[in-house]
């Protein structure tokens, strides 16, 4: 199925009011993740305390865990553990990014032909109007899909990778859209904030892991009416939370992609370009099909890069990516995202 | 009861370290980004420099359209100079109506079209025009983040209090009424 900006209703956009929605929805997002995570170290406190007092109601425990009566040492060891792992993906997670594909580097003396000349250009363009205080590396991936990401923890080591094909058929506004679109995912920290997000629900997860094992092989003391209360909400749990975990990453990045777009719209003050190129590579994915479906599949790692491309291959249908493994799309859906552009269908 | 009115001191204090300070940063990026614009008018004539040097060989008449451009720069740079902004901008918006109209002016010489330097220049004033507009745009969100913030509630009493180190008016980088009123009537004669 193919699309064409004339079926669809063209409309302003405020911008300002997306980009604040979405940084609320993050703000309830993260707290969200944190208040999960400590929870579950409040859990595995209890769940030690009520080994010492078998006779206490869970309720007692948890208020003299809160009140610190009895020192809550499972979150603290929790916690650190969380920064410490963080610290560590911050500081090694940077060329990740790139990992599996053909790339090579550009900057104004190593730009050779003028199409290259003129996505540098692009980007510098976009990264004065961010107000940017570095420019990003940009990287060109020798791919004939149409596609795009950024990376990068800081200002100082954000880089911009895009496809050959995506650079050779946008036209110039459609190239600098999409750029506003990568340089607004490296202004609003998008990076990090998903890669902390996902490094807390893994912990979460495997926390849980451990929790149920200890409990599955703990002898059964039966009088212990807390612990048998305690093994019911680790078993709920362990199957509940990973599926939260997922839902909450999804809408993270789902908004996270729908403030790019909007900061797309406030760098170049125009929607109608990112429109547009939307619609051109969501049609570009869906011709090539079997092509592109060929070309990711050779790319290794691609499930890296799958959440930071400024679209989603199984938009169009491209399924069956064996390093893609599960069925749950990162981003909206191309209607979506041109209705929070000002383009709506027409019926 | 005397440690709610002491923490309830820390906090206020600390609200006003970080609005002061907050302040102190917008006002300083909006300063780095007006500089910007300077970097950015300078850069222009270093690209009309080279593109003059490039076309000389091709065309006579268009030489002296450039030549108004060496003209127009150094009034912009004398203006700058003595201080005087207006007649600054209008000098620098007059090299920017030349440089609009120079990518249609190549389209007359096909020797100079085909010309690979001149290809790579026309891109260099489209992105240079480009990039001056973005820095302008850029000054001004910068300006619009400080003065939603100086004037925002309560944050306008900590600004009356250090009146001259965080009450700054900065003007928006704007075209005078006349210039929009002329531009708002013009249209391509082809």
């Amino acid at each position: 199925m193919t699309n064409h900006l004339n079926d669809f209703s063209s409309g302003s956009v405020n911008w300002r009011k997306t980009l604040h929605q979405n940084n609320r929805r993050t703000i309830m997002i993260i707290l969200l993740f944190f208040t999960i995570y400590c929870s579950l170290g409040l859990l595995v406190d209890t769940y030690i305390v009520s080994e010492r007092y078998p006779d206490a109601p869970l309720s007692t425990i948890l208020h003299a865990l809160v009140t610190l009566q009895v020192f809550p040492l499972a979150t603290t060891v929790m916690v650190v553990i969380a920064a410490i792992s963080l610290f560590i993906t911050y500081a090694f997670a940077d060329q990740l990014m790139l990992l599996g594909t053909d790339y090579h580097e550009i900057n104004p003396a190593t730009a050779q032909t003028p199409a290259e000349k003129r996505l540098y250009n692009v980007v510098e363009e976009m990264q004065i109007a961010a107000g940017l205080r570095y420019m990003p590396k940009v990287y060109i991936i020798n791919a004939d899909y149409m596609n795009a990401f950024a990376s990068g923890f800081s200002e100082r080591s954000a880089m911009i990778a895009i496809t050959r094909g995506l650079m050779d058929k946008l036209d110039r506004d459609e190239l600098q859209a999409v750029m506003a679109h990568e340089l607004s995912h490296i202004r609003h920290m998008d990076i990090k904030l998903t890669l902390t997000a996902t490094l807390l629900a893994n912990l979460t997860v495997i926390v849980l892991d451990i929790l149920f094992r200890s409990t599955i092989y703990s002898h059964r003391s039966g009088g212990n009416r807390s612990r048998n209360n305690l093994t019911v909400i680790i078993l709920v749990l362990r199957f509940l939370l990973p599926i939260i975990n997922i839902a909450l990453l999804l809408y993270l990045s789902r908004t996270r992609e729908l403030m790019a777009d909007a900061g797309s719209v406030e760098l170049t003050r125009s929607n109608e370009p990112l429109a547009r190129a939307l619609i051109k590579i969501s049609d570009d994915h869906s011709q090539h099909q079997d092509t592109y479906r060929e070309a990711y599949q050779k790319t290794a790692h691609e499930s890296v890069r799958r959440e930071a491309y400024i679209f989603d291959p199984m938009e169009a249908g491209i399924k069956n990516i064996s390093s893609f493994n599960d069925m749950f799309s990162t981003h909206p859906s191309l209607e979506k995202r041109l209705e929070a552009l000002g383009y709506k269908r027409k019926s | 009861m005397s440690l709610v009115i002491l923490l309830l001191l820390v906090g206020i204090v600390a609200f006003v370290i970080i609005t002061y300070n907050r302040l102190i940063a917008q006002i300083e990026a909006v300063r780095n980004n007006a500089k910007q614009i300077d970097i950015q008018l300078d850069r222009r004539f270093k690209v009309f420099e080279s593109l003059i040097n490039v076309v000389k060989k091709y065309m006579d008449y268009e030489q002296t359209t450039l030549k108004d451009v060496v003209g127009l720069r150094s009034q912009a740079v004398t203006a700058h100079a003595s201080g005087n902004e207006p007649a600054r901008i209008e000098a620098e918006n007059k090299i920017s109506k030349i440089a609009g109209g120079l990518n249609i002016m190549f389209e007359q010489y096909p020797d100079l079209k085909a010309n690979q330097n001149c290809m790579q220049l026309q891109e260099e004033i489209v992105s240079t025009e480009n990039k001056l507009a973005f820095s302008k745009q850029s000054y001004n969100d910068s300006i619009e983040i400080y003065n939603a913030n100086k004037k925002s509630f309560p944050a306008n009493f900590i600004v009356s209090g250090f009146k001259a180190k965080l009450d700054i008016d900065f003007p928006y980088w704007q075209l005078s009424t006349a210039q929009v009123a002329e531009q708002e009537s013009y249209t391509v004669k082809l």
